[in-house]
């Protein structure tokens, strides 16, 4: 792993317009702060070294090595990545009534795991009009209260370091690809061993094509409607191509077209669709509204979701052949894009390419993407 | 004090204090000026003993002001003083271009106390362009019982000509001491009356304006060739030296000494002839002609810009058919630097090169060898605010709110202490810095260019008594433009820069009696403006306070930092809090603090222990704000009130 400095961190991630916001550098020290969505940098610091750039999604993250770590082989994946199951999903009668996106399964795996023991809280994303609030919930309402997808990036992870720095353990965090990214690389050096961040006990994905820059759609979205009367907002399933915001006045259906000036630069390099990190990743199924995709990958995921179906949170289905085939071309469509453009823009390498690089792949991967390219 | 010591004793005075000396010997009455480093002690001096001598005299609003104030007391009768650094000559200018005008009546004198080489300035300006600019004598004392004995004379001076005087000090003069003896002190009385039922032509009881032009401006420059008769005979512009020397030095000022000292060091006393003028605008041409007359090459021999250089280059040019050709050795000719102060060395160096002698001048390097050396036996700072200094927390809060608005906003600079922020050591936080009140109408002209699509917001600082001084018209100014400025004024109550001089917001004037503080924030409430008020000690209020202000950018806000100096009068040497760092808890140099208090917050009262990898509080120079105690990340700083 290449860890470096917060100034290395600036000029390869913030400066390069890399940076999403996820908030992993966030509430570590006194140095970067999240603000309206936007991780920013308060004062200099000069250390050679430091949790900010090592665990930092979009500097030196080595995909090949994150691969040998969390799943014992290398980063060559097909389809959803590395998994143990590929179900259908949706909360069971033990959840109740919520808000949730779609088939409630996020929320309902976390319920399960506080009523396991298995988890004493998690770090969540709510939201306070259109800017995105990530918390700590340590109850079944205050899960219920995040439910609901915020389509913009959000520093979800500075809730969790600040949660951590302030003692609290076992904590799960429902996390975009990104930011289980993030996660990821804790798991595979902690750089202050004396300090209290590291891992997390248990990180549920969410499956992300793209997010929107926070302050982009505040500005946009705010002419539009009044930001205190959102009740929720959808991304349905191609070919519908709209954002819809649902208001207590009525539903609003954007076009998708509108508001792509709002991705960040930052989601076009990253090669995950569908948090190939998590220990259960959690999507659309798409073409039934009101149900989920559920990977469950780690050992840890299999044991939750397994007891989660047991005690009524949730209800698993066979996912049919055409819908596994489907999500398996977008996730790899995703993939090849962005190591394309990431190769493209010199931000991808193999383990001993010169850096700095935003992505590292082993290195026979890179020699066949290299050759690909016909350097 | 020197003010009250009798005559005759040789006394060390400081030259401001020679000043005000002169001053009282001559029955001043009434003095004013407005602080200005290195002017301030001629009114400090004169205010200590104003009830004992039965004294007005004031620190006015601004220069303009307090030459008013001396003016009206002149036009009353009574002989008046005005002081101020260099730069205020420029802001009592227009009011000093229309006095010239009118004339005075009771002898006046303008002291301005020049700063070559900008020990206490952002400027090296030279005032005394505005004697030639204005047409009006300049007198220019060469030590220190001439700063006393030539400001008494100017009194004279002034009340025969029925014009102001200029009498210029520098900072070398004016902060430096030396022997002086003083005169007998008068007996003063005589009551304030301003005549003006006469003619509007009698100047001495007629109306007092400035035109009509036609007949004052001619009456000016009969005034000016009488001041130029009575420097022909004045004993302020004296010969030393050889009859026929190979080399003749004019000088003034206090460059005068440093051309005594570089002849000792040359040994060439005997070669060199030094004319030092007293009176140098405008020039006597008789006595000029007389001393140029003595031989050819002529080194002239003054700091900054070369005033006295020039004229004498005219006066030479019109001579010339009488005196021949003189060869000039001089700034033009890159004998001396025409920036920075002069010293004996550099004048020793450039006699050395016209007189042909050896002399080893002080190598490039030796300034920073000496540096050095001393540094070597004292710990390197740089140069900072004062431990608990409101200031450095102002700007820890304000520089938080900038980067966390994120749209790369800044501030506009001021004149004070704060000025300091423009600094490396003190975040660099001070973007544009120029003259007194001109961050605020940067900040008000900055806000106007949205409309071309500017979308950084701006900010202005300005200390209390800027604010007074020359903000006012500059917010005024925002508001009925609808200029989305935002004012921040670090109140710490006082003209903390130039040594907690009372100015209109405080509660005692000048002289130390009670007056009414004219409230800053009805002034700004008045205007228009949105004001809120806050302690810069409490930097999360105060962030946050600055942070709204940004986000709103619809009108002119204020927003009051208020907390005392920590040099002031009530707070110095008086803890707030005990401070002490817990070693156990203190993160050091590890990743999640990197030394945040001693590194980047940077007050002088926390220190870093290199063994411990610790930071620890230095009691003896910790003034005991507790402002740390909030900037450090892991609660390691603690702070207790002290009862
Ligand atoms: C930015 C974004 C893009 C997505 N894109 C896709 C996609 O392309 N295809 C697809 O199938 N699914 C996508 N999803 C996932 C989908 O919207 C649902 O979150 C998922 O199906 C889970 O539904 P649920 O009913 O189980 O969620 P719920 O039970 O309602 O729980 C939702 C959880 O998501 C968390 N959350 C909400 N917003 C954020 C955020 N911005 N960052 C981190 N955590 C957040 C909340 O903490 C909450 O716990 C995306 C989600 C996000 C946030
Ligand atoms: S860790 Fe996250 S918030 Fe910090 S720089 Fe990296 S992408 Fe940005
Ligand atoms: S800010 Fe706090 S933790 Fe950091 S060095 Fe100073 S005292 Fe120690």
């Amino acid at each position: 792993m290449i860890k470096q400095g917060p100034r290395d961190l600036v000029e390869q991630v913030q400066e390069a317009g890399l940076c999403i916001g996820c908030g992993s550098c966030v509430e570590l020290c006194p140095y970067f702060r999240s603000h309206n969505g936007k991780t920013v940098v308060l004062h200099d610091c000069d250390l050679e070294q430091g949790r900010c750039h090592a665990w930092c999604p979009k500097a030196e993250l080595d995909l090949e090595e994150l691969s040998q770590a969390l799943w014992g082989k290398p980063y060559r994946f097909t389809g959803v990545g590395p998994h143990l199951a590929l179900t259908a999903a949706k909360a069971g009668p033990a959840l109740g009534e919520g808000a949730f996106q779609s088939g409630g399964t996020v929320s309902a795996l976390l319920a399960a795991a506080l009523d396991q023991g298995m988890i004493q809280g998690a770090v969540l994303t709510g939201r306070e009009g259109l800017e995105p609030l990530p918390t700590l919930a340590r109850s079944l309402d205050e899960i219920k209260a995040c439910a609901g997808s915020k389509f913009t990036a959000a520093p979800t992870l500075a809730a969790f370091n600040r949660a951590q720095a302030q003692g609290a353990e076992g904590l799960a965090v429902v996390a975009t690809p990104c930011q289980g990214a993030a996660l990821a690389q804790r798991r595979l050096d902690k750089v202050n061993p004396d300090a209290p961040t590291g891992p997390a006990e248990l990180v549920v994905g969410l499956f992300c094509n793209w997010g929107l820059d926070p302050q982009g759609l505040m500005r946009f979205l705010g002419q539009k409607v009044n930001p205190e009367t959102i009740k929720a907002m959808d991304i349905p399933p191609p070919p519908a191509g709209v954002l819809t915001v649902e208001t207590t006045e009525g539903t609003l259906e954007i076009p998708l077209d509108e508001i792509r000036g709002f991705i960040p630069p930052a989601c076009a390099i990253c090669p995950d669709m569908t948090s190939e990190w998590a220990d259960v990743s959690v999507g659309m199924l798409e073409g039934r509204p009101g149900w989920n995709t559920l990977v469950v990958r780690s050992e840890k995921g299999r044991a939750l979701a397994e007891a989660a179906a047991d005690k009524g949170w949730l209800v698993l289905e066979e996912m049919p052949a055409d819908m596994r085939e489907h999500l398996a071309g977008a996730a790899e469509a995703k993939r090849a894009r962005a190591l394309g453009a990431a190769q493209e823009q010199g931000l991808l390498g193999g383990p001993d390419e010169p850096g700095p690089k935003a992505l590292r792949v082993g290195p026979e991967f890179w020699a066949e993407l290299s050759q690909g390219k016909g350097e | 004090m020197a003010n009250s010591e009798q005559a005759n004793q040789r006394l060390t005075l400081m030259g401001n204090q020679a000043i005000s000396r002169g001053a009282l010997e001559a029955g001043m009455r009434v003095a004013a000026g407005y602080p200005g480093t290195p002017s301030s002690e001629i009114i400090e001096n004169l205010a200590k003993s104003a009830d004992e001598h039965g004294l007005y005299v004031e620190w006015s609003i601004n220069e303009k002001v307090s030459l008013e104030v001396a003016a009206a007391a002149s036009l009353a009768g009574l002989r008046s003083l005005c002081a101020m650094k260099q730069n205020g000559v420029n802001v009592a200018s227009d009011f000093l271009l229309h006095l010239a005008g009118s004339g005075i009546r009771a002898g006046m004198v303008l002291v301005h106390c020049d700063d070559p080489g900008a020990l206490s300035s952002v400027n090296e300006g030279e005032s005394r362009h505005f004697a030639r600019m204005i047409e009006l004598p300049q007198l220019e004392p060469g030590d220190f019982q001439e700063a006393k004995d030539m400001t008494k004379w100017a009194f004279e001076l002034s009340e025969e000509l029925g014009q102001v005087v200029m009498l210029r000090s520098v900072t070398r003069l004016s902060h430096a001491s030396g022997g002086v003896v003083p005169g007998p002190l008068p007996e003063v009385s005589g009551q304030a009356r301003f005549e003006h039922n006469g003619s509007l032509l009698d100047p001495q009881r007629g109306p007092v304006t400035a035109g009509p032009v036609s007949v004052n401006h001619p009456r000016m420059q009969e005034k000016l060739a009488r001041a130029v008769e009575l420097f022909e005979e004045s004993p302020f512009n004296t010969y030393s030296g050889p009859e026929e020397p190979e080399l003749l030095v004019i000088t003034c000022s206090i460059c005068s000494l440093y051309v005594k000292e570089a002849l000792v060091m040359l040994g060439a006393a005997d070669r060199v002839g030094v004319l030092k003028l007293g009176t140098t605008w405008p020039l006597p041409p008789k006595l000029v002609q007389r001393n140029l007359e003595r031989c050819e090459r002529i080194m002239v021999v003054e700091e900054v810009i070369p005033f006295l250089e020039e004229n004498l280059k005219i006066m030479a040019a019109e001579l010339a058919g009488q005196i021949g050709p003189k060869q000039f050795m001089a700034k033009r000719e890159g004998y001396l630097p025409s920036t920075g102060e002069l010293n004996p060395d550099l004048v020793a160096a450039a006699l050395a090169r016209a007189l042909d002698i050896e002399y080893q001048e002080r190598p490039a390097g030796y300034a920073a060898k000496v540096a050095s050396a001393a540094q070597a036996t004292d710990t390197p700072r740089e140069l900072a605010f004062c431990p608990g200094c409101p200031h450095r927390a102002s700007y820890w809060s304000l520089k938080s709110a900038l980067a966390l608005d994120g749209r790369d906003g800044f501030i506009c600079g001021d004149i004070g202490c704060y000025a300091l922020g423009a600094r490396p050591s003190n975040y660099g936080i001070l973007k544009t810095l120029h003259a007194m009140g001109s961050g605020a109408g940067l900040a008000t002209g900055f806000g106007q260019l949205g409309r071309f699509g500017m979308d950084q917001p701006v900010m202005a600082v300005s200390g209390d008594s800027t604010f007074y001084h020359a903000v006012i018209p500059a917010l005024i100014n925002a508001v009925h433009q609808k200029s989305p400025m935002s004012l921040v004024i670090m109140d710490n109550s006082g003209t903390a820069m130039t040594g907690f001089q009372p100015h209109p917001g405080t509660q005692t004037d000048a002289m130390g009696h009670p007056v009414p503080p004219v409230d800053l924030e009805g002034i700004c409430r008045a205007l228009g403006a949105e004001v809120t008020v806050c302690d810069p000690f409490d930097l999360e209020t105060t962030r946050q306070a600055a942070m709204d202000m940004l986000a709103d950018q619809s009108t002119a806000k204020v927003l009051i930092l208020r907390q005392l100096c920590a040099l002031s009068p009530e707070r110095k040497g008086k803890k707030l809090y005990d401070v002490q760092v817990d070693p156990d808890k203190c993160l050091g140099g590890q990743c999640g603090c990197n030394r945040l208090c001693t590194r980047v917050f940077g007050c002088p009262g926390l220190a870093w222990e290199r063994e411990t990898g610790r930071a620890y509080i230095d009691e003896v120079i910790c003034a005991g704000c507790g402002v740390c105690a909030s900037v450090c990340p892991a609660g390691a700083i603690i702070k207790t009130e002290r009862a």
